[in-house]
């Protein structure tokens, strides 16, 4: 399904076939380009969530509890059926959560059976199940098939709802595009943390780079205020698509800009202008690829997580590009993948790139993991 | 018709003079509304009937009762700074005076205004022993001298404080003498409305006076939640005793039951925190509820309850004793000082987190721990959707368990329900739920008692919660 190329011209991805998705990461390794025939020449209108669609479906209240039961049911027998050494292993009490946020996300809350009784422990009573119905935002039939790829085929909870809560946001995510992850929540409270040092972050422009869902960009935007600008870019026709959706559902269009393109290449007219940029790129050693999580591996785009031999192609890209891109006093945050990475960034930027920044430090993760390295340019 | 009313304004007012001395119209309508705002009364599915030493309860049924915290409305607050008047009727009768007299307590449907009044006033006296009356009065002297120091708001937070307190018992204290001289015009009017022979006034006069009586009734009730805070919001908190899967199941239904009571009551429940057992139930788990008077309810449950069965887990099919602690953490609204946080002071973790974490890891699972490090305080969250929102809703709680903290030290009356989940001895039994070789319910503070577990583990649990408030405040006879 997924191919890696080798590539070795430094074609600038700018406008790559539109066959391919290129990730195309000039100079240091040469960069993968996976191709996915479903990409090719579809004009991409984003998804519509769960807890977006009307709810236009109906049910008998007893249905719906027996699908519950059975999803219930599925969801518990995932402890039986796999052995606690297998690392790879649903769990069944994040299950039953999920089930829980899938019926809020897809049953339409009423007062007399709110998404609660149906999910809580009260059993039907009489025949008030056949009597009453439910509105429901999918039918039952894609209900069971919803929870069947959830368990069966390991697809993403996220891509199931069509949404990921990512800290005070709901976004919008579909195949094509990464899941934003709790670890990168943090990079927003990092600009909030800049910002409120100094009123001058808030009024330059910010980039954004390999946005995906846009997640990062409109936390950014958020915290700017009414007067920062911040322009989000990413090499993957889904993601355009997805986080401009996105960022119009937030009424940010006016602040966040999408540029589709490679990394810099979309950020011409701003370079040596940017007060501030943050970037989560691909940064997983392509050898980790194929032992990654079901989820992962068999769902997202590689495009997202490839980072090259050691992981670090694109962000050793982005540091080289940092110094031209900032001015004097701008701030950066990049998400790498952990420990090991984020000393090789901070190696690189304070050896090779000694007269661009200062500041350069490691930010850990709530897991206590070196996650992000963050500094200024001089 | 209307020729009847201003006649009868007239002769209100008239009662007035005679009453005080001045005329005060603005309280007539005041003292209106008071009794009419608190009519929302809903006698609906609890119709147990309460057996209970304490005084008030003998004919009331539970009830959903709707209580408006504006029944008690507040205007100025300079009335307290002087001694409190004794009002009075034409010919010198007082609230005081009724209940010496002993006039005996007929059914409400007699219509004897003696009865009507005896009943009312013995409700007052209720009420105010309920208020804690002579202490409030004390204190509500102190605040005003307090307020009228020159340099008060030097200190808003200090200030704000003095004032929110003052307002709030000013409040209080109006309210029971509004209802007392409600209580005595009623009565100048009824003899009025004889002498005058005016038999339209005497009888809607009666019926005002078997109205009052009825709010009365609630009246009493609402005065059990007058303490600080319990109209607050607040977190319900269940922890297993030892025994395991026995204990844990225990505890699940423990938390089931104040999870139905709660919605019952219309009070809005989220999970915030839940450890599950391995095989069943919880070790334990947290729960928000959200609404008016909350902790003032969930204040009484605290403690440790007992449950006595033939385990469902047990093959041997023999009987089990299971404990389960019960703590409540009032939520502190926006206006009271709450504990300043240092973000220096706190660690925050990722809860099970494990992995590489980052773009390798898709998972739900975005709980969080916050520790704050001076006090060893946790907090936890795992039911939110994102990261972030867990980690609000930590704080959340631990701002709360913090604030408590601060609370049961500067009291330092370290009362039973300001005690966490930690400081609850398992000796500390508050309840007894036995479902064989016999079914019962017991509570062992107060002795009330209910044959029906199933209804009590369903949630209807006000009988308990009611007898209990009434008995703590109501053993305090030597006020008044
Ligand atoms: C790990 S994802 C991060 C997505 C998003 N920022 C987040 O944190 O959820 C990396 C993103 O980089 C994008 N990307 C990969 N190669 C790129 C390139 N050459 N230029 C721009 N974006 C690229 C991917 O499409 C993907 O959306």
């Amino acid at each position: 399904m997924i191919r890696s190329f080798r590539f070795t011209s430094l074609l600038s991805a700018a406008k790559p076939l539109r066959s391919f998705a290129c990730s195309s990461s000039p100079a240091i390794e040469p960069p993968q380009c996976s191709s996915s025939s479903s990409i090719s020449l579809r004009i991409t209108h984003p998804k519509t969530p769960l807890f977006l669609r009307a709810p236009s479906h109906a049910a008998p209240l007893s249905e719906v509890w027996k699908w519950h039961g059975w999803a219930k049911d599925l969801a518990s027998s995932v402890d039986d059926n796999s052995s606690p050494e297998d690392e790879d292993s649903l769990d069944s009490i994040l299950l039953l959560r999920e089930l829980k946020w899938l019926i809020e996300d897809s049953i339409e809350a009423s007062d007399h059976h709110h998404p609660v009784i149906i999910t809580g422990t009260e059993t039907p009573r009489g025949d008030d199940g056949e009597k009453k119905s439910v509105k429901l935002r999918a039918s039952l039939e894609e209900l069971y098939d919803l929870w069947r790829q959830r368990i069966e085929k390991r697809r993403p909870f996220q891509y199931v709802v069509g949404c990921e809560h990512w800290r005070d946001l709901v976004l919008c995510v579909e195949e094509g595009v990464l899941i934003p992850r709790p670890e990168t929540e943090l990079v927003v409270d990092m600009v909030e943390e800049v910002v409120r040092g100094d009123e001058w972050f808030k009024r330059g422009v910010w980039a954004d780079l390999g946005t995906g869902s846009g997640a990062i960009a409109i936390g950014v935007a958020r915290v700017l205020g009414g007067c920062g600008r911040v322009i989000a870019t990413d090499l993957s026709h889904v993601a355009i698509a997805v986080a401009g959706n996105n960022v119009r559902r937030y009424g940010l269009e006016g602040m966040v800009e999408v540029r589709e393109g490679s990394w810099f290449e979309p950020l011409k007219d701003v370079e040596g202008k940017l007060v501030g940029l943050v970037s989560n790129p691909p940064y997983i050693p392509s050898d980790d690829i194929p032992g990654l999580q079901a989820e992962v591996g068999r769902h997202e785009p590689r495009l997202a997580l490839d980072g090259g031999v050691d992981g670090t192609d694109s962000l050793l890209h982005l540091c080289d590009g940092a110094s031209r891109m900032l001015t004097s006093g701008g701030f950066f945050a990049f998400e790498t993948n952990g420990e090991k990475q984020s000393k090789m960034i901070v190696d690189y930027m304070t050896s090779n790139l000694k007269d661009s920044f200062s500041g350069v430090k490691i930010v850990s993760d709530f897991a206590g993991i070196g996650r992000f390295v963050t500094g200024f340019r001089l | 018709m209307s020729s009847l009313i201003i006649n009868r304004s007239r002769s209100r007012s008239v009662l007035l003079w005679k009453t005080y001395g001045i005329k005060i119209t603005s309280i007539i309508s005041h003292s209106f509304t008071d009794s009419v705002s608190s009519s929302g009364f809903s006698s609906s599915d609890s119709t147990r009937s309460f057996k209970t030493t304490s005084s008030g309860f003998e004919s009331g049924k539970i009830s959903n009762l709707a209580f408006s915290r504006n029944s008690f409305v507040s205007t100025a607050r300079t009335l307290s700074s002087e001694a409190v008047p004794v009002a009075s009727t034409c010919d010198g009768l007082t609230v005081e005076r009724i209940i010496a007299n002993q006039w005996p307590i007929l059914d409400e449907n007699e219509s004897d205004w003696k009865s009507h009044a005896a009943a009312i006033a013995q409700s007052i006296q209720v009420i105010k022993r309920r208020l804690q009356w002579k202490k409030l009065l004390v204190r509500l002297r102190m605040l005003s001298v307090e307020l009228n120091k020159p340099h008060l708001w030097d200190d808003p937070t200090h200030a704000g404080k003095i004032s929110r307190e003052h307002g709030s018992l000013t409040g209080k204290m109006k309210g029971v003498m509004t209802f007392e001289r409600e209580l005595l015009e009623h009565i100048d009017m009824l003899k009025l409305a004889k002498e005058e022979k005016d038999s339209e006034l005497e009888s809607e006069t009666m019926s005002a006076l078997k109205e009052m009586r009825r709010v009365s009734k609630e009246k009493e009730l609402e005065a059990l939640l007058s303490a600080e805070n319990d109209q607050c919001s607040c977190y319900i908190e269940v922890q297993a005793g030892a025994g395991g899967t026995e204990s844990n199941d225990w505890a699940a239904m423990v938390m089931e039951m104040y999870k139905t009571w709660a919605q019952r009551r219309k009070f809005s429940v989220t999970v915030v925190d839940e450890m599950p057992g391995e095989m069943a139930g919880i070790k334990r788990a947290t729960i928000k509820v959200n609404g008016e008077y909350a902790y003032g309810y969930a204040k009484a449950e605290v403690g440790v309850h007992r449950l006595v069965r033939i385990s469902p887990f047990d093959s041997g099919k023999r009987r089990h004793t299971s404990f389960a602690a019960v703590a409540v953490i009032p939520i502190l609204g926006d206006g009271s000082t709450r504990v300043q946080i240092n973000d220096s002071d706190l660690r925050i973790e990722r809860f099970r987190s494990g992995g590489a974490g980052g773009q390798h890891a898709n998972t739900t699972d975005s709980a969080v721990r916050i520790i704050h490090i001076p006090t060893g305080i946790t907090a936890t969250c795992q039911n939110e959707r994102s990261q972030h929102m867990n980690k609000a809703s930590a704080m959340a709680v631990l701002q709360s368990r913090l604030d408590q903290l601060e609370m049961a030290r500067q009291t330092a009356m370290n009362a039973q329900h300001t005690q966490s989940l930690t400081e609850i001895s398992w000796g500390n039994q508050i309840r007894t739920y036995v479902l064989h070789p016999y079914r019962m319910v017991k509570d062992l503070r107060t002795n009330y008692e209910v044959s029906d577990p199933d209804s009590v583990l369903e949630g209807d649990l006000d009988g308990f919660i009611l007898s209990f408030l009434s008995s703590s405040l109501d053993k305090g006879d030597d006020e008044h």
